[in-house]
């Protein structure tokens, strides 16, 4: 007994000095390349740009969250909130925070004043680029450490949907901020599974890993997301293996070219950004119902879906995108048919065709696709006359009303009403205090868009938006085409820890599931 | 000769004045709103007038300009619309990378250039001739960025030589020196063809001159006539090429900038009219236009020590 005790030792000591000296585990560094030449801003209340997005979605929490990998409204779970609980008429909202969630870089424990400064910053526009997103909200207050009160004046599309891991809902770290300054622009902090470490102005943005992240530490231990504007060099970095996750480009050549590789796998996912040519209706001779019929039946969107490759682009089902919460699936969108559009317009008095004028960006993706819609046009004896602007100036034109057609490329958050409201609800008319993305100028379906926010049954809610977009389609207050869906390419080394459907960040979520081989 | 260099710097102050007046007016009258680009496309019409107002660009354009001149004339140039930096500042990163890269891309093209214009000229109509002047055809066909591209894919993918991105750290001299490398050689390349071919045209008139006669004649070793007596009097061209060269090598050095992922003030200024950053395009204009003075000077300082007659005056 006694022999094989003093064996039995001798044997779990030499595999505890053997388990000592094995190396400790390298480390795990995720290099990603980004179509970007320098960093705008990390503080996700401000930032709009894609770049910044992507990388925002690594290091924040919302209230709640949309499931990784998804963006479906109906998918929402909790995430820096345990719980939450409404009254009846849903204007009172009382949200539990998780206990022990600590803040990066130091800052200390979250707690509900963080919550509060957050979203209030948020709903300020003077700080904020999504203030309007918080319009219905009356107050924030916290009630305990732990816990949060919003009241609402009136219901908004989607609390929940406001409240998740997406631009205003990040909740960000008040001490940080009120320390930062002008600073917390390049150095922001939150909860969230990554943390800053070390900016390098045009070169790269470095992240750690978050030991202390409440869902468990990340296995991967450093990120650096470089700055690669240029997208021969992008490639030729993934190449030489420098990067093992790349922002691609939605362009099917691309797709192609990446997939044939047996070492990276492509991702394409949502959202799909919709593409629709916005009408203005209250301009000549877009005014005449007919005309914009006539435009409707002309162009030929699965013609311009195999001109986008059908890996990156698909076909739009409505005037708002495919998947949303309330988008009609099966919209009753004009089919292709060039005699009806000529028919139209023979009626319409103009049988020897017409001209439009329109402004558009010169940014390659859309121009392109606005060419094959002149050419379509052309064929039904539109003369649709592009002037091309840089993308800058594009923007500030078309949002003075100066363009009569208007092509635009849009994702929102998913639920119909937003996109709804923000194109096509008369309060968002271009050129007016209130004014949004409503270049169309039409207001046929207000009574059914406000209607639909107020409804409290979902099934009646759903009937109301579907209505809405059958009367902006008939009416063609704009002509839908495609949905450019997003495009990154990865080593088969990289593992997200889910399956990627959607991401409202715009890049793939780099979370505590996620590993590196 | 240094009241001649502080007398051309004095002269140069009104010209930046004015060159800050033109883009100050030219920029803004552009279309295309500052606030709409950083707060983007989902941003409210209160948070759009908000920063403008904060950014001063809901004041009427007479009072911008005065505010503005007045800080400039304190010796400020103001910080980013965008990033809130100090102007001067942005450019304080990126300059040292622009001008090692202006400087190791003129020794190369000079280095190597001025020579085999010389030979070119000697041997001409040999093969050496047709051999380089068919690469230096070459040279100033390709365009930047695809001689850039080519330069990656033969030493970074074939060849394993430099890493695609090469990150020039601050501090690491070696580093800094690695990632000069291809961007030098793309930028030296090209300007080889063009000082080899103004060397070549220049030599050859500079040969049939009747001194350089007088000096064979007289039984003047061939190496010396060539580069002893000729060349000096050929160089005068040369000096003029690579002095206007150095202006636009620093501007349009851009496209190898973006191709090989490097700082520089190209790249500043394309970022800063797409993003339309008013000051910091401002700030970056006056410095150009400050550079290109200095590129003047120094050409004609260069003209005083190749040539005696102009030192005299």
């Amino acid at each position: 007994m006694k022999r094989i005790g003093l064996m039995a030792a001798c044997v779990w000591t030499g595999a505890a000095l053997l388990a000592a000296s094995a190396p400790a585990r390298a480390e795990k560094v995720l290099n990603v390349g980004m179509a970007a030449a320098d960093l705008g801003s990390l503080d996700p209340h401000r930032t709009a740009t894609t770049p910044d997005k992507a990388i925002i979605g690594w290091m924040f929490n919302g209230l709640v969250r949309f499931k990784p990998g998804t963006m479906n409204p109906e998918s929402i779970e909790p995430d820096l909130a345990e719980s939450w609980d409404a009254t009846e008429d849903q204007l009172n909202w009382t949200f539990h925070l998780r206990k022990g969630v600590q803040c990066n870089n130091g800052y200390g424990e979250l707690t509900s004043d963080d919550v509060v400064f957050s979203l209030k910053r948020a709903s300020d526009p003077k700080v904020s680029s999504f203030s309007s997103d918080f319009a219905d909200v009356a107050s924030i207050e916290a009630s305990d450490p732990y816990t949060v009160q919003i009241k609402l004046k009136q219901r908004p599309p989607s609390l929940l949907g406001i409240l998740t891991n997406y631009q205003g809902g990040n909740i960000v770290c008040k001490k940080a901020v009120e320390k930062l300054g002008d600073d917390f622009r390049a150095k922001a902090v939150g909860t969230g599974p990554f943390a800053f470490s070390e900016y390098t102005p045009n070169q790269s943005v470095v992240l750690v890993a978050n030991k202390n992240y409440f869902r468990g530490a990340p296995k991967i231990d450093k990120i650096v997301y470089r700055y690669i504007p240029s997208d021969a060099t992008r490639d030729l970095a993934y190449t030489s293996g420098e990067i093992d996750l790349i922002y691609g480009r939605q362009d099917q050549t691309w797709a192609e070219r990446m997939k044939s590789d047996p070492h990276t796998i492509v991702d394409v996912f949502g959202p799909g950004e919709l593409s629709n040519i916005n009408l203005n209706i209250t301009k000549k001779p877009l005014d005449d119902i007919r005309v914009r019929k006539a435009i409707a039946y002309a162009v030929n969107r699965a013609e311009l879906v195999k001109f986008k490759g059908e890996l990156t682009a698909r076909a739009a089902v409505s005037i708002i995108p495919h998947d949303y919460l309330g988008t009609d699936e099966q919209a009753p969108l004009y089919p292709y048919d060039p005699e009806k559009a000529k028919a139209l317009l023979a009626e319409a008095g103009f049988a020897n065709g017409l001209t439009i004028e329109s402004i558009q960006t010169s940014l390659p993706p859309m121009l392109n696709t606005m060419q094959i819609v002149q050419a379509e046009l052309k064929k039904v004896g539109i003369n649709l006359q592009l002037n091309v602007v840089d993308h800058p100036t594009f923007h500030a034109q078309i949002r003075k009303d100066l363009s009569a057609v208007v092509m635009y490329s849009a994702a929102r958050l998913p639920v119909a009403d937003i996109y709804l409201t923000q194109f096509f609800h008369s309060r968002s008319i271009v050129g007016t205090p209130t004014a949004v993305t409503n270049f169309s100028h039409c207001d046929m379906a207000d009574k059914e868009i406000d209607a639909a926010r107020l409804a409290t049954d979902p099934a009646k809610q759903k009937e109301l938006w579907k209505k809405a977009q059958e009367i902006l389609i008939e009416q063609v207050c704009a002509v839908p085409l495609y949905e450019q869906l997003q495009v990154w390419a990865r080593r088969d080394t990289l593992d997200y820890g889910y399956k990627l459907y959607a991401s409202l960040t715009l890049g793939p979520i780099i979370n505590e599931q996620s590993t590196l081989k | 000769m240094l009241t001649y260099v502080v007398k051309r710097l004095l002269v140069a102050v009104p010209t930046l004045l004015a060159v800050l007046t033109v883009v100050f007016f030219f920029v803004r009258i552009a279309p295309g709103d500052p606030a709409f680009i950083i707060l983007g496309d989902q941003a409210s019409p209160q948070a759009l007038a908000a920063l403008r107002h904060e950014l001063g660009l809901d004041q009427p354009m007479i009072a911008q300009y005065a505010d503005f001149m007045t800080m400039v004339l304190s010796g400020d140039l103001g910080s980013s619309l965008v990033t809130h930096q100090s102007v001067w500042g942005e450019v304080a990163k990126v300059l040292p990378y622009t001008i090692e890269l202006t400087i190791a891309a003129l020794a190369i093209g000079t280095v190597l250039g001025l020579p085999l214009g010389v030979v070119a000229a000697r041997r001409r109509n040999e093969t050496i001739d047709y051999v380089a002047r068919f690469l230096s055809l070459l040279g100033l066909s390709f365009p930047a960025f695809v001689s850039a591209i080519l330069l990656l894919l033969a030493f970074a993918i074939e060849l394993r030589w430099f890493p695609v991105i090469s990150e020039a750290r601050a501090n690491d001299p070696m580093s800094r020196l690695s990632a000069l490398v291809l961007p030098a050689l793309n930028l030296g390349l090209i300007m080889v063809a063009y000082v080899m071919r103004v060397a070549r045209s220049s030599m050859l008139g500079v040969l049939g001159e009747d001194y350089i006669r007088t000096a064979r004649s007289k039984g003047v070793p061939a190496r010396m006539v060539i580069w002893r007596h000729a060349l000096r009097n050929a160089l005068i061209p040369v000096v003029t090429v690579v002095g206007l060269y150095l202006g636009v090598l620093i501007g349009n050095s851009v496209l190898t900038e973006i191709v090989f992922n490097r700082p520089g003030l190209g790249k500043l200024i394309v970022n800063s009219l797409n993003q339309r950053d008013y000051t910091t395009l401002e700030g970056l204009m006056v410095i150009y236009a400050f550079f290109i003075v200095i590129a003047n000077l120094l050409t004609d300082l260069a003209y005083g020590l190749v040539d005696p007659r102009v030192k005299r005056q």
